[in-house]
């Protein structure tokens, strides 16, 4: 595939502005900001916390939308649409990895991977064989009755990217996927994320940390809720 | 479009908080079983007051003396210019096509003695057809005959508790006692009936109506009660009663015929008003169950916040969210309401082994109504907190421990 076969970017914002009512007056989150992430894409977005990383997040993975600019999937604008069409367009074309890993606790593993696909509306019996085959994808199978309290950092947040692929979309989005993994689980999940996307998967990965960032072939880096040059973004932070 | 499968997440959700959905459901199974157990304790008052005019017979027509006027309140003593009369009680019985039975009855106290045991009673002077009209039978040796109150023979049938104080475990049957000073002997011992109407009537002595009539020095009667052949023709008899009476009155309505039916059934509305103010109460409680569920529902919304988010980040709908936690809760109160059934019901059996006398039951209707309001107050109560978690927005939701 590659980026520059495509006529159309998988995901394109133009102009964003992210603007939060607080108090007194308004917090600029996001600043026109204009990125292009392609089908098959592994890019990082560095930037220190409160530099409008989560801003970003949230509205790749459609949790929130610009204040104004575009941003598009495939092509479509999300502009407008409704808290309802938003849950559907992030069900079908994005799978999150977050820090603090979100499973529900006390559900069995199999469980928490199930879920995106009930809110797909995917028979049960299909549902519990594609989240099985997530499972064993991330290497997890044996564990699939087990309570997600009872597994471990690593394997948590392993069942949180089987969770996210399994109902096969467009973008999977990582919030610092590796900052509550020691070093160990951290490099085992890096290793996850970087075959899934060699296998055609479209990475975006949050962080904060360079080493992650490293393993990503594009970075972006973001400074007070605008993107900025790496030479920029070397000067604020040395 | 989707048909998401809510109902399995509600049960997942529920079966993995389980002792929080038994206390929730707690509140409801008491009202529902408060519910049950009252209704079926008033309907158990009304059963035992029903048992105890039973033996009244609901298709009575009770015939007295004297005109009760709308104004006047009971007629005055000695106002009374025509008396009832055997004549009356006659013409009823052979002209009363409708009546079953017609018995005329005196009434009046005596002192009753047996060697040197003497007790103050009632007397009734009544006709054989007494037995049938009143429901009252005799148990030992034989009631009045026709030929006893035609030869006003001195004969007697005693009550239980009469035969008792006079005789004690003796034989009474056909022994002599002193009704007001006259010899009188025994022919029968009445069965046990108790207290009905406030009237003990095993305290009762029951002597030949001419007898009577003789003994108290009277020619007139107490009353004629008159027995219904068909419950339905009890208005019809009322009517026939009154043109006969009249007739042979002279045309002047100096005297009252009461229907017993309509006296009870005014007695049985203010029954069936108590069952439903239990009812009512029980209600209440029921009510009070709801909010509980309420409120739990809400501490689980707030609990579960981080839930709703992660659900909401990978796809739930605010719809699918509002029924899944309204589902929930309309489990909670169904199951509750059910639990709540069968524990009534237990309660209600207990109850009635413990206190045989009071005959409750459990009218279908109020399990009916129990069950239906326990579920519209599970979805009632349901409907603010699953609005609620329906409307979090997903990132804050995401974002709170």
């Amino acid at each position: 595939m590659g980026s520059e076969a495509a006529s159309e970017p998988l995901l394109r914002l133009r102009g964003v502005t992210k603007l939060y009512e607080a108090g007194a007056g308004r917090v600029v989150g996001l600043s026109d900001v204009d990125l292009e992430i392609g089908a098959g894409e592994f890019l990082a977005v560095m930037g220190p916390s409160g530099s409008g990383k989560s801003t970003l997040m949230n509205i790749l993975g459609c949790l929130d939308v610009p204040t104004s600019g575009t941003y598009e999937i495939k092509g479509r604008s999300v502009a407008g649409l409704s808290p309802d069409r938003l849950s559907a367009l992030r069900n079908r074309e994005i799978g999150f990895v977050f820090q603090v890993f979100h499973l529900l606790p006390r559900y069995t593993a199999l469980r928490n991977v199930e879920l995106p696909l009930i809110y797909a509306g995917v028979p049960r019996e299909e549902r519990a064989r594609r989240a099985l085959e997530e499972l064993r994808a991330v290497g997890l199978e044996d564990r699939k009755e087990h309570l997600t309290n009872e597994l471990s950092g690593g394997q948590k947040q392993r069942v949180a990217i089987a969770r996210a692929l399994v109902n096969k979309p467009s973008l999977l989005l990582a919030d610092e996927p590796t900052g509550n993994l020691d070093t160990r689980s951290g490099d085992e999940l890096m290793e996850i994320l970087a075959g899934l996307n060699a296998s055609g998967v479209t990475v975006v990965l949050v962080t904060h940390d360079p080493a992650i960032a490293r393993r990503a072939h594009r970075t972006v880096y973001i400074v007070d809720g605008k993107l900025v040059s790496v030479e920029r973004f070397r000067e604020i932070r040395g | 479009m989707t048909r998401i499968d809510f109902v399995e997440v509600a049960f997942d959700s529920l079966r993995i908080n389980r002792l929080r959905s038994a206390l929730t459901m707690l509140g409801v199974i008491i009202g529902v079983a408060a519910v049950i157990l009252l209704v079926a304790l008033g309907q158990g008052t009304k059963n035992y007051v029903e048992e105890q005019f039973a033996g009244l017979g609901s298709n009575i027509l009770i015939v007295t003396p004297g005109k009760i006027e709308t104004k006047g309140g009971p007629p005055i003593i000695g106002s009374v210019r025509h008396k009832l009369t055997l004549n009356d009680s006659r013409i009823l019985e052979k002209k009363g096509y409708l009546f079953a039975g017609v018995a005329p009855v005196v009434f009046g106290t005596a002192e009753v003695r047996y060697q040197n045991r003497s007790r103050n009673v009632s007397i009734l002077g009544v006709t054989p057809a007494f037995q049938e009209v009143r429901n009252l039978h005799v148990e030992i040796g034989s009631f009045l005959g026709e030929a006893d109150v035609d030869a006003r023979r001195r004969v007697c049938v005693l009550g239980r508790t009469v035969k008792r104080e006079l005789f004690g475990n003796a034989n009474a049957l056909g022994q002599t006692v002193k009704v007001a000073g006259t010899l009188f002997r025994v022919a029968g011992i009445m069965e046990k009936k108790g207290i009905s109407l406030g009237i003990d009537i095993d305290d009762l002595v029951f002597v030949p109506v001419r007898t009577a009539q003789e003994l108290f020095d009277i020619d007139g009667l107490f009353e004629i009660l008159v027995s219904v052949r068909n419950k339905n023709d009890l208005d019809s008899g009322k009517e026939l009663a009154m043109s006969l009476l009249k007739r042979a009155h002279n045309r002047n309505e100096d005297f009252t015929i009461t229907n017993q039916a309509a006296i009870l059934s005014s007695l049985y509305t203010i029954l069936d008003t108590l069952t439903y103010v239990l009812g009512g109460i029980a209600a209440i409680s029921l009510l009070v169950g709801g909010i509980g569920i309420m409120n739990i529902m809400l501490v689980t919304v707030k609990e579960r916040t981080n839930e709703i988010g992660i659900r909401k980040a990978v796809g739930a709908r605010n719809r699918d969210i509002l029924l899944q936690f309204l589902f929930e809760s309309t489990a909670l109160a169904t199951a509750g309401g059910i639990v709540g059934i069968l524990a009534g019901v237990a309660g209600a059996y207990a109850l009635r082994l413990l206190v045989p006398k009071l005959p409750v039951s459990i009218p279908a209707w109020s399990i009916l109504l129990s069950f239906t309001f326990s579920v519209f107050v599970g979805v009632f109560f349901g409907v603010y907190p699953a609005k609620k978690a329906a409307s979090l927005n997903p990132i804050e939701a995401l974002r709170y421990e």
